[in-house]
């Protein structure tokens, strides 16, 4: 890019430094890292959902020419401790919760089609897969678990046997007078609203390299992970190798969404073996073994008792809240504790004044249910759904439903249920925005003209509030932006040669941090983009973090741990500059990586020369001056902030074929100020075709009986180019809160808001029909169950 | 015998290398030939992300064995770019912020090429079309779709070289 | 992909005598857009595989008499760009685009997709609404097979295990009739939940003398309607005619229920698009754009 001086770089469309690198094949993902005497792993997999292990004989496949070993549940048993997710943060003391014990392969029993039960080591991956069918395994079936009722019914056999049932968790929540509104509601709406198990499927999938130095007993794992600390954090307990003998390398990651945010059982049998073995084992998982075993989410369902009055205010809720959390609890985030943030999310920008909900998650024979971009993203989908169906209940305008249940800013209530302030929300701006845009009421014209010539339009809003961080409350300010995942710490440096380097605990796997970080410390420190690089990826010199991407962090987090480490920076810098230009450091200023005084164009110091004479020439610079040339900051989120919007989705439904066309995509977004708006917008409509994905195209699929039907990617189907339409997204102007850091979260809004919307829209088109939408996949064959055109399957 | 040695051209580049039959092209390409811009996404023929120019046309590297590239001209997206200068329309790419996390990048680079140069008039709707071939988990494709489109305006309206 | 041995003959002698040898443990590749996912997951496990692209003399399309003759590794993307083709095929060229994407269609072959036999696939329900013919070869010998005797089920056909499909046989278009293809998929470029081939030509009198319809994705073999086909020989061409044929046509429907799809779902779009697919067909045998 072209730099002009004085130009700021935030909030400039930057061209992205990572784009070189992946546009050119030169990034270097999982499985373009050789490792020198590597070996090759492969697992054999369960092909029955629920069964008891009698007996496995690995000798043949040992025997074959090229495999090295082959291990067992046994040999995990004997080598390694079980694992007990969330146990290393704490997770797993959480009230309600149930957490079996489990080793990385199947010891006695299979829980899922894909468990794990053997590993094969061979010089290739194609020997390694062949000798996984000299494998003869001896499994007794046992009745499989498949459904909430399956996992509810009380003669269901147990799936992990230590507990009572195959309850995973249980909870309650009760804020405000629940009693005390529906007393005084007009009307009771019923409702129970369901949410598909669907899965994050980055195009990359999983895979690690293991690697032991037996003389120095370090392990190194590289690995495709958001988060490289934790998988170290998580790893050691269960290898017993202590926590600062693993260290993580990743480099390019290809794609997440959560998935790879925590350590995977798979992991940990490739750090067995290659302890044993002494050799760098590689296991690359293909695209069947990353739809039945990487992770599934969302299988949600609430039973919801809304008190309403007779205009539509939602004045407060019960909610019955069911999540099937599949088999093994996914480490260091089970799924099954995701129940609660159905209710505990439902709020939104609603005035509710009383929640009351119920919460139970079960164990079941599926896969292990993980995050998946904006775990909580039911709650959102609860909500907004509900306001369409008291709407429609009511023959209320949906936009009029939400102008009188979102709250408006400084008026009451200025907190939710929850205590967390509704400070600086901008919902009701983005709905009037976003009808505004959409044409909302000239919508209902072409809407009723198209009816009279056979053709379905429809149109759905929703909107969100996502604490990315979310505000804090400056009554209580110890309270930091950071939350459970703490703080963010970034070291910003000057090199020998006058560039800068940041290093940041963020761990980017599309989000463009190597850019937008680099904007911020730009603009603070005065250097040109260019010369800014952005390290990441090895746990030898990052910072540790218990997430590194994920939940949203960055934009708030990282970016203001970047500006205010580069403001140390630049005060270290313009104090020894002051020294060697024998000038008030007041009267400095950089510009393109040279250091001026002000009024005296003439007088400079570049970066590089300075950084020289701190290296070589220390002498000239008086006693107390810090000559580390580096800046840190550990950054708490600052005064946050909300970042929310709202989103109007236009729909075509054929109603002959099911078919549904997303015609116009409308986004009215408030993310506080962007760094970089075209990453930001990139954020955007990923999050937004995830939704598409998640409403018409995709579902992991399982038989009555626990097979699994979505192993391939002609069963898992995603959005294409002819499913997504373009996008029209608009920035809000924001409410600021905190005087240097207003860059909000955006990860997630799409994907939370967006399905609700879409799903609105169907209905719309749909309601003269007599449809009602009370799930969130409709595919095309659901479309005509639901006009009675075709018998629900 | 199922080792064979195959003689093939790949980014200009006269190479003779032995292989098992069993692999793959995508494979070879990666593993033999240490190109690794060459992606596998499912390695059943539906992502798109091992797309390669093979005698100029494109085609699924998982879904060729490496020995039946034998004698044909092979391009793969470390072939594009002329030395450290971006290919047109990998500069197209990078200026309307293509691409998020790069893994399915060098399927949509080769099969753009491919569609470029067969048609750089092609409208959004063709190239929506033969792009709907490579699955993208990241940006939602408008951006894909938007360098495509002004890496053909630029190859009609200012020559640039497909 | 499992183990196997690989061979690739230049000349047809050769591939027939390998066949002729191997048999059963042998797979012919053409283009391997179907048997090379296959081998890669694991699901076939032939102990050679013989490949075809070699041989010269199966990679033309030539017009031979009133027949389009497409040799066996003839790409569906040369048959796409084909002149022959767009003239003299318009049921196949409008069906070509709807095979997978264009990096398919660049190694997939049309010898190969009617051999496999994929009763979801374009090509061989093409090849059933238009009578062609197969020609199969082994070392003893050549027939032909014409199409309702070649396609036997799920990926089943009367080639024996040391036959090759040497051409496919489609015999040139009616000028004065008019063809449709349809297909509704999930997305762009799947395979599709069902499809249809279609041909209505009219007679002086205005009234249809004659009509194809081949179903895919319904049956286990491309299916022809027949009963709704004799039914619409005589009728006026009329959407009510369409209607009564495309409730026909799905009458005794037995199609399976997948993820995508119930078979009630599949049948009620079926009788959709043969309904769509008889109109336009109808609409083109009167010389109409459509």
């Amino acid at each position: 890019m072209t730099d002009v001086i004085g130009a700021r770089s935030v909030g400039a469309r930057v061209l992205r430094s990572e784009d070189p690198r992946i546009l050119t094949g030169k990034g270097v993902y999982i499985d373009d890292v050789v490792v020198p005497g590597m070996l090759h792993a492969a697992f054999l997999r369960s092909t029955v959902p629920h069964g008891r292990l009698l007996s496995l004989d690995v000798s043949e496949a040992r025997e074959l020419p090229g495999v090295v070993a082959v291990y067992t549940g046994a040999d995990m048993a004997s080598r390694s401790t079980a694992g007990i997710p969330g146990s290393a943060i704490g997770m797993n003391m959480m009230p309600g919760l149930n957490i079996p014990a489990s080793y990385a392969l199947a010891t006695d029993k299979v829980r899922y089609v894909g468990d794990p039960i053997a590993l094969v080591v061979a010089e290739s991956r194609a020997v390694a897969e062949d000798a996984l069918e000299l494998i003869v395994e001896d499994i007794e079936m046992l009745e499989p678990v498949v459904t909430y009722a399956d996992a509810l019914d009380p003669s269901s056999p147990r799936i992990f046997e230590e507990f009572e049932n195959n309850i995973a968790m249980t909870g309650e929540v009760a804020m405000g007078d629940i009693d005390a509104v529906f007393a005084k509601a007009d009307r009771v709406i019923s409702a129970t609203v369901s949410v598909h198990r669907h899965q994050p499927v980055p195009m990359e999938g999983r895979g690690s390299i293991a690697e032991w130095n037996p003389g120095e007993e370090e392990l190194t794992i590289h690995t495709s992970t958001q988060s490289p600390h934790l998988v170290r954090l998580l790893m050691s307990p269960q290898l017993g190798i202590p926590m600062e003998n693993i260290r993580v390398i990743s480099g390019d990651v290809g794609g997440g969404f959560g998935l790879k945010m925590g350590l995977f059982r798979e992991d940990i049998a490739l750090a067995v073996a290659a302890v044993d073995l002494a050799r760098p084992v590689k296991w690359i998982e293909d695209r069947g073994e990353h739809l039945a075993t990487a992770g599934q989410a969302r299988e949600e369902m609430a039973e919801m008792e809304a008190a309403i009055t007779a205009d539509g205010v939602l004045l407060g809720l019960r909610m019955n809240v069911t999540l099937n959390a599949g088999a093994y609890p996914s480490d260091p985030f089970p799924g099954a504790m995701y129940v609660g943030s159905v209710s505990g999310s439902f709020q939104g920008p609603t005035k509710i004044e009383a929640l009351a909900a119920t919460s139970t998650s079960v164990f079941s024979n599926k896969s292990t249910y993980v995050a998946y971009r904006g775990p909580w993203a039911t709650a959102d989908f609860m909500r907004e759904r509900l306001l369409d169906i008291i709407a429609r209940e009511l023959d209320l305008d949906p936009l009029d439903v939400r102008r009188r249940n979102y709250v408006h800013r400084d008026e009451p209530p200025l907190a939710m249920l929850s205590g967390q302030l509704f400070l600086g929300v901008t919902t009701q701006e983005s709905i009037e925005q976003a009808a505004r845009i959409s044409g909302w009421d000239e919508f209902r014209v072409r809407q009723q003209a198209a009816r009279e010539e056979g053709r379905y339009l429809g149109l759905g809003m929703a909107s969100y509030l996502e604490a990315a961080p979310g505000p804090k409350n400056p009554n209580a300010p110890e309270g930091g932006g950071g939350g459970i995942m703490g703080d963010e710490v970034s070291h910003v440096s000057v090199e020998p040669d006058g560039s800068i380097s940041i290093i940041t605990q963020q761990h980017p796997h599309g989000q463009g941090h190597q850019t937008t970080l680099a904007q911020v410390a730009s603009d603070e420190l005065g250097v040109p983009f260019d010369a800014i690089t952005v390290r990441y990826g090895d746990t030898q010199f990052t910072p540790f973090a218990l997430v590194a991407t994920g939940g949203s962090r960055a934009a708030t987090m990282a970016n203001g741990s970047v500006l205010h480490a580069s403001r140390a920076l630049r005060e270290k810098i313009m104090t020894i500059a002051a020294e060697l230009l024998e000038a008030s450091p007041a009267d400095l200023e950089i510009n393109g990586g040279t250091i001026s005084v002000a009024g005296t164009p003439s007088i400079t110091l570049s970066l590089a020369e300075l950084a020289r004479v701190v290296a070589e020439e220390p002498d000239r610079l008086p006693e107390g001056v810090d000559r580390d040339l580096e800046g840190t900051a550990a950054y708490d989120g600052g005064m946050g902030g909300w970042s929310g919007g709202t989103h109007c989705c236009f729909v075509e439904v054929d109603i002959e074929t099911g078919m549904v066309e997303i015609q116009r995509y409308v986004v009215v977004e408030d993310c506080g100020l962007p760094v970089n708006p075209a990453i930001v917008e990139g954020q955007v409509r990923g999050g937004v075709t995830q939704a598409i994905g998640a409403v018409l195209l995709e579902q992991s699929a399982y038989s009555d009986d626990g097979q699994f039907l979505a192993g391939t990617f002609m069963d898992y189907l995603m959005p294409t180019t002819t499913v997504v339409p373009n996008f029209e997204i608009h920035h809000l102007e924001s409410v600021l809160l905190d005087p240097d850091v207003n860059f909000r979260g955006v990860g997630e809004g799409g994907m939370i808001v967006a399905p609700a919307a879409i799903v609105n829209a169907i209905e719309d088109a749909l309601a003269t029909l007599g449809v009602r939408v009370r799930e969130q996949h409709l595919p095309p064959a659901r479309i005509l169950e639901l006009l009675g055109t075709v018998p629900t399957a | 015998m199922t080792e064979r040695a195959i003689r093939l051209t790949v980014n200009g580049v006269p190479r003779e290398e032995t292989t098992d039959v069993r692999v793959s092209l995508a494979d070879f390409l990666r593993e033999k030939l240490e190109l690794t811009g060459t992606h596998l996404g499912c390695e059943h023929g539906v992502c798109g992300a091992c797309t390669v120019l093979v005698d100029g046309e494109p085609v699924r590297s998982c879904l060729m064995l490496a020995v039946q590239a034998m004698g044909a001209d092979v391009l793969t997206v470390e072939g594009v770019a002329d030395g450290d200068t971006l290919h047109p329309l990998q500069q197209a790419l990078m200026e309307t912020h293509a691409f998020q996390c790069g893994f399915c990048t060098p399927g949509f680079v080769m099969s753009a090429l491919a569609l470029l140069r067969d048609d750089p008039g092609a409208d959004e709707a063709a190239v929506r079309e033969e792009l709907s071939g490579n699955l993208c988990r990241c940006t939602g494709y408008q951006t894909i779709v938007e360098g495509v489109l002004l890496a053909g305006r630029r190859a009609r309206d200012e020559g640039a070289v497909l | 992909m499992p183990p196997f041995e690989y061979h690739a003959p230049d000349s047809l002698d050769e591939v027939l005598a390998l066949l002729a040898e191997h048999g059963d443990e042998a797979k012919v590749l053409a283009g391997g857009q179907s048997l090379v996912p296959l081998l890669a997951m694991r699901l076939a496990r032939p102990t050679q595989v013989i490949d075809i692209n070699r041989v010269e003399s199966l990679s033309t399309v030539a017009e031979r008499g009133d027949q389009i003759v497409f040799g066996a590794t003839v790409r569906e993307r040369t048959a796409e760009r084909s002149s022959t083709v767009r003239a003299q095929s318009p049921l196949l060229a409008e069906a070509l685009p709807f095979i997978g994407h264009a990096a398919i269609r660049t190694r997939g072959t049309i010898g190969g997709t009617v051999a496999h036999a994929d009763a979801s696939a374009e090509i061989p329900c093409v090849v059933a609404a238009l009578d062609g013919e197969v020609l199969v070869r082994s070392a003893s010998g050549e027939r032909t097979i014409a199409a309702p005797d070649f396609f036997q089920g799920h990926f089943t056909t009367a080639l024996a295990d040391d036959e090759c499909v040497v051409e496919v046989r489609l015999p040139v278009a009616d000028p004065s009739a008019g063809y449709a293809f349809q297909e509704i998929a999930r997305r762009h470029g799947d395979f599709a939940l069902v499809g249809v081939a279609t041909m209505v030509s009219l007679g002086d009198d205005g009234l249809v003398a004659d009509a194809r319809i081949s179903l895919m994705g319904v049956a286990d073999v491309p299916l022809r309607a027949r009963a709704a086909e004799a039914a619409l020989v005589g009728a006026q061409p009329t959407e009510d005619t369409f209607v009564a044929a495309a409730q026909a046509a799905t009458a005794d429907l037995r199609p399976a229920s997948d993820v995508h799809g119930s078979a009630a779902y599949r049948t009620h779009l079926t009788g959709v698009i043969v309904r769509r697919a008889l109109t336009t067909a109808g609409a083109r045998a009167r010389g109409e754009q459509a």
